[in-house]
This record gives structure tokens, sequence and C-alpha cells, in this order.
């Protein structure tokens, strides 16, 4: 492999990594606080992908803005979820909350298949073609922007978890439920600001990634695995384990071009989920932690 | 523990002698295909509904990943009998091995993950078993030492599947398969039944409702939930090879879809998980409404509705509203509801939950 070609596919690597890291975080949130795995997850993403496909071709919004639009509304409708579907069965054995949102998930998926059809869609706007060069390496404008959106909003989601009140007391919820309701906050209120904020990431990891692939009701599941092992990779502590988690998988998927066939791709990463799951249940972090204890 | 127990009371035996009667029967009552192909695969659809409730509600592992059984059941049959010309139904219980084989390789591993986590990982191993299957033949290809297994034939024949020798009678052959596949039902139903019986079954029930107090009193959770994926395989692998020779075709993008997956979670869960009857029930419940979906569209002015769709949409529903009001199913229903003592003396009770 020429030296061109090993930086172009670790940059492109690096471009999905953000992409993978937004999508993971939502579950993540959700997970550390709720100890929920959303598998709704994968039919917010599809859902808001067809949203940002409606918002560009019926109102010409430009792409880049679509998000402003697309999150604050799957906040609204990660709240209205937290309410019915989630609070009645707190308390519940885990398997039955998943159980219930694998059902929010099917239903999201067909009633997506009734009102969009089976079609492939596809977002094409004036930048989906476009390209600068980087010291000879062509890199897509389109991706480079996705990127720029996505860290724009991880960092803004960290300034706010670290510094804001309701930020805090959601990492203190993740870190210990019990505690946190004895030091005097609202779990009720921080849990459903946590699922709404976990939704809302989805549905901005939905809404750029419309932009770059193409989508139908069934997109989202292969993401939903994807999202679940870089959590289990990189932890649930921080935002730096998300992203070394996503590094971990965008760069393994994308070396594994070189000896698979391209059909395969997605099978790099569902053998790494039941691998990870399997050898360093406590992810990439912990296997670190124990190696420097 | 009881060693016999018989339906118990008038009405049941003859609910249970009539609905059997009828089923022999259908096939001479009804005459035109339609009807007993529909009953045929509802036969394969209750067993795989009883099979997957062995691991997912007695076991209370809930797997998503049982469509790959399916597949490979299906494919192990096709596959023998197109290169060896070994007869179709020989190559059975080699399909249910191989399937239960599959089970042992991919449950030893996962089973050592807990609740959501299993599910989570089955649906990776399904949908890794989906991608490598459809693309086996084209893999293969490539390497220098297995490019001769698909030289001359195809080994899942990938985007375009296989398809199997039609016989020349195809009426009797189809007639015996109705038999056969509803004697493997009542089979798969004797197996579920007797589990639930032994003290295998109470070592499962004991797992799922707390693995940590199961393992202090001396059950080694790990070897029992294998044990019950590997059966439950074994009988999905069966299902599978049925299916193949009933239908002639086999794609392995539909046999080891998801969606294959998503039935059987949702046929125990809708009827009523954990119980003996309650699976049957939501395998029948979901093919028969599937099957009337399928075949009605609305016509309104320019409009055709159609409702293949609101299938699954309406089991999505379903499945949160079970979650939500009624974890029983639609047997928790009906014993709910009035003249519920019929119903509670006429089915096996469901296991008493803390």
């Amino acid at each position: 492999m020429a030296a061109k070609d090993f930086v172009s596919l670790v940059i492109s690597a690096i471009l999905t990594a953000g992409l993978y890291a937004i999508m993971s975080y939502g579950l993540a949130l959700i997970y550390g606080v709720m100890k929920i795995i959303n598998l709704a997850h994968a039919g917010v993403i599809m859902l808001s992908a067809y949203m940002t496909f409606w918002l560009v071709t019926a109102y010409h919004l430009n792409p880049f803005l679509a998000p402003l639009i697309v999150m604050p509304t799957f906040f609204l409708v990660g709240l209205a979820m937290q309410q019915i579907f989630i609070r009645p069965i707190a308390g519940a054995p885990p398997i039955s909350s998943l159980l219930l949102l694998f059902g929010v998930w099917l239903i999201m998926q067909n009633v997506a298949y009734l009102i969009f059809s089976g079609d492939t869609r596809s977002i094409f706007t004036e930048y989906t073609l476009l390209t600068i060069k980087v010291a000879d390496i062509p890199l897509s404008l389109n991706r480079l922007i996705v990127f720029a959106v996505g860290i724009v909003v991880l960092v803004a989601l960290q300034l706010f978890l670290s510094r804001t009140y309701p930020g805090r007391a959601i990492r203190a919820l993740a870190a210990d439920s019990e505690a946190a309701s004895l030091v005097g906050i609202n779990t009720g209120r921080i849990s459903m600001l946590a699922f709404g904020l976990g939704i809302s990431l989805a549905s901005l990891a939905g809404s750029l990634m419309s932009l770059i692939y193409t989508f139908d009701p069934d997109f989202g599941r292969s993401h939903l695995l994807k999202s679940f092992c870089i959590v289990v990779l990189g932890g649930l502590e921080s935002i730096i384990g998300v992203a070394l988690g996503s590094l971990v998988l965008a760069l393994v998927e994308a070396f594994s071009v070189v000896w698979l066939r391209a059909a395969l791709q997605d099978f790099v990463s569902f053998a790494l989920l039941v691998l990870v799951l399997l050898v360093m249940p406590n992810g990439l972090i912990g296997l670190i932690r124990r190696q420097t204890r | 523990m009881k060693r016999f127990y018989p339906p118990r009371t008038l009405l049941a035996w003859l609910v249970a002698i009539g609905s059997l009667g009828m089923l022999v029967m259908l096939p001479i009552l009804f005459e035109g295909s339609y009807w007993q192909t529909l009953a045929f695969i509802t036969f394969l659809f209750v067993s795989l509904s009883v099979s997957w409730n062995i691991t997912g509600g007695y076991a209370g592992q809930v797997s998503f990943g049982h469509s790959t059984f399916l597949g490979l059941g299906a494919f192990a049959t096709a596959i023998i009998t197109l290169r060896t010309g070994l007869p179709a139904p020989f190559t059975i219980p080699i399909a249910g091995f191989l399937a239960m084989v599959y089970g042992f390789l991919w449950g030893y591993p996962t089973l050592r993950l807990r609740g959501p986590y299993f599910s989570i990982a089955t649906i990776g191993v399904g949908e890794a078993t989906r991608l490598l299957m459809t693309n086996l033949d084209d893999s293969l290809r490539n390497i220098p030492i297995l490019k001769e297994l698909v030289k001359y034939k195809p080994l899942t024949g990938g985007a375009s599947g296989l398809t199997l020798r039609i016989p020349p009678d195809i009426q009797s052959y189809a007639l015996k398969f109705y038999y056969g596949a509803l004697l493997f039902m009542l089979g798969v139903l004797a197996i579920s039944w007797w589990i639930r019986r032994s003290r295998f079954g109470l070592a499962l029930f004991a797992i799922n409702m707390d693995p940590d107090a199961a393992e202090t009193l001396g059950v080694s959770t790990s070897r029992y939930n294998v044990l019950a994926l590997m059966v439950s395989a074994f009988l999905v692998g069966v299902v599978g090879s049925l299916y193949a020779q009933y239908f002639f075709f086999i794609d392995p993008r539909e046999m080891f879809s998801f969606q294959n997956s998503i039935a059987m979670v949702l046929m125990p869960i809708i009827g009523g998980i954990g119980t003996l009857w309650g699976p049957v029930l939501g395998a029948v419940v979901f093919k028969v409404v599937e099957d009337r979906l399928l075949t009605t569209h609305l016509e309104w002015g320019p409009i055709s509705i159609n409702f293949v769709q609101f299938n699954l949409l309406l089991y999505g529903l379903l499945l949160v509203l079970i979650i939500l009001f009624e974890p029983g199913g639609v047997l928790g229903l009906l014993r709910r509801m009035k003249g519920s003592r019929l119903l509670r003396r006429a089915f096996a009770p469901a296991r008493q939950k803390g």
C-alpha cells in the first residue's frame, strides 16, 4: 500500500469516527443514566434521515442547518417516549425495556415503510460531489463539514455535562443513581432530560448520515450494532472513551477493506462486537486500567 | 412433580381432539393447495415459536439470532441434496445436527453474557451470519484452496439462492409434508411439554428467575443455557430443512434474515412467553393475521393501500402494549377475562412468578 493511500484511508476513518462518536454517545448517555439499551436508537436514526430528506427537498433548507430543526424535534420525541414507555416499567427486569424499545423500533420502521415506501433514498445537494485537495489527497467537503458539525456538537455537549447543573446531575445519576437521589437530584426529571438528549443525539447522527449514505426504512440497524460495539469498547465514563472506541472501529473497518470484500465490511463490526463483549466487557479503558494498575 | 399431565376437563379434551381432527382432515375437506400450504407453514411457525420459547421463555435468554439455525438447516438440506443426490428427507437429522453444532459454537461464548447483553450479541451473530452466508460463494472464490468448493456448483447461491429439484407428483409430495410437519409440530410440543415437567426445565426456570441464586444452589447456568439453546437450535434447524424441501427455493438473504428472527421473538411473547400453549397461540395468530393482511388491499379512489407492512407494525404495537400492560401475552389476557375458570383448567398453568 502506498503511503498516500494509507494516509487517505486513515483520514477517511477519522471522518467516519466523528459520526460514529455522535451516534454512540446517544446510546451511552441513555444506558449510563437509566441502564436501558435503547433499541429504538436505530429507528430514530432512520426517521431523522427521512426528516432531513423532507426538509431539504421540500423546503430547500441548507442540509447542514437541518439539525437545528431535527434535533429539538427529536428531543421532544425523546421526552415523550420516556414518559410513555420508560417510566411505567421502571424497576422491571432489563429485558422488558429492551423488548419494549424493540417494539417501538418496529413501529417506527413500519410506519416509515407505509409513508415513504421501501425505496432507497439519498440526498443530493450542491455539496455532495465537491472535494478539496490537501497535500494531494482529495477530501470530500461534504464529509468534512459533517465531521465539523459533529465535533462542534460533541464539544458543546461536553461543556454542558461538565459545566452546568443539569449536565453534572446527569453524570451523577450515571455514576450512582441512589446517591444522586440522596443528595437531592430530581432523578425522574434528569432521566427524562438524559433520554431526550440521547434521542436528539441519535437524530443528529441520522441527519448527518443522510447526507453521506443512502437510506431506507431498514437504515440504522447496522449503526445500532456499531454504536453498541463502540460503547462497549470505549466504556461509558467519558466522551474520550467513546471517541476512542469510534476511532478503533472506524480504523478496523477501513483497513478491513484491504483484505475483505466491501460487501463484508459490516461483518467486521459485528464480529468485533461479539468479540469485545466476550473478551473485554469493561472496554478498552478498563483494559488499560487493568494493565497499568 | 406430576408424572402425567392430561387435559383436565372434558372441554379441553374435546378442543384438543376436535382441532387435531380438523387438521388431519383439512387437506381432504378443502381441496386446493392454498389452505393446505397456509396450514403447513403455520405448523412450521408453531414449531419455531415453541422451539424459541425453550431458550427465550423457559431460560429467559431472549435470542435475536435464531434465523441462523433456520437458514443453516435449510441450506444443509439443499446443499447435501444437490451435491450428493441423497434423498432430501434423509438430510433432516443432519440439518438439525448442524444447527445444533452452530448453536453450541456461538451459544457457548455468548451465553456467558447476561440478559440484554446476550440479546445484543445475538443480533450481532445473526447479522454476521447473514452477511457471511450471502457472500460465501464470492468470498470462497478468492481463497486458493477453498476455491474448488464452489467451482462447479454454488454453495449458498449468493443473491440468486438455491433451487431444489421439483418431484413429478407434486400433490402427494405436498400432502406427505403436510402430515410430516403436523407430526413434527406435535413432537416439538411434546418436547416442550416434557422440558417443563423435567429437572432440566426446572433448572431453566430457576435460571430465568435469578441466575445468581440458581448458581448458588448448584445449577450450572451456562451449561443449562447452552443445552437449552442446542435443543432449540436442533428443532429450528429441522424446520429450516422442511421449509427448503416444501418450497424448493431458498435465498440466503431471506432465510437468514432479521425478519425471521424477529418473528420468532414476537410469536411467543404475543401468545404468552414461558408457557406451553402461549407460543402456539402466538404463532397461529401471527400467521393467520399475516396471511389475511397479505391478501387484502384497500382501493379508495386513486389510492390503493397495501397491508403487507401493517403486519409488523401491528406486532410492534402489540409487543409494546403487552410489555406495558399484560406481560402474560394473549394467554394471560384470556385468563384474566371472564369465564377464566374454564380456560385456567384447560391450559396448564403458567409458572408462578414471584
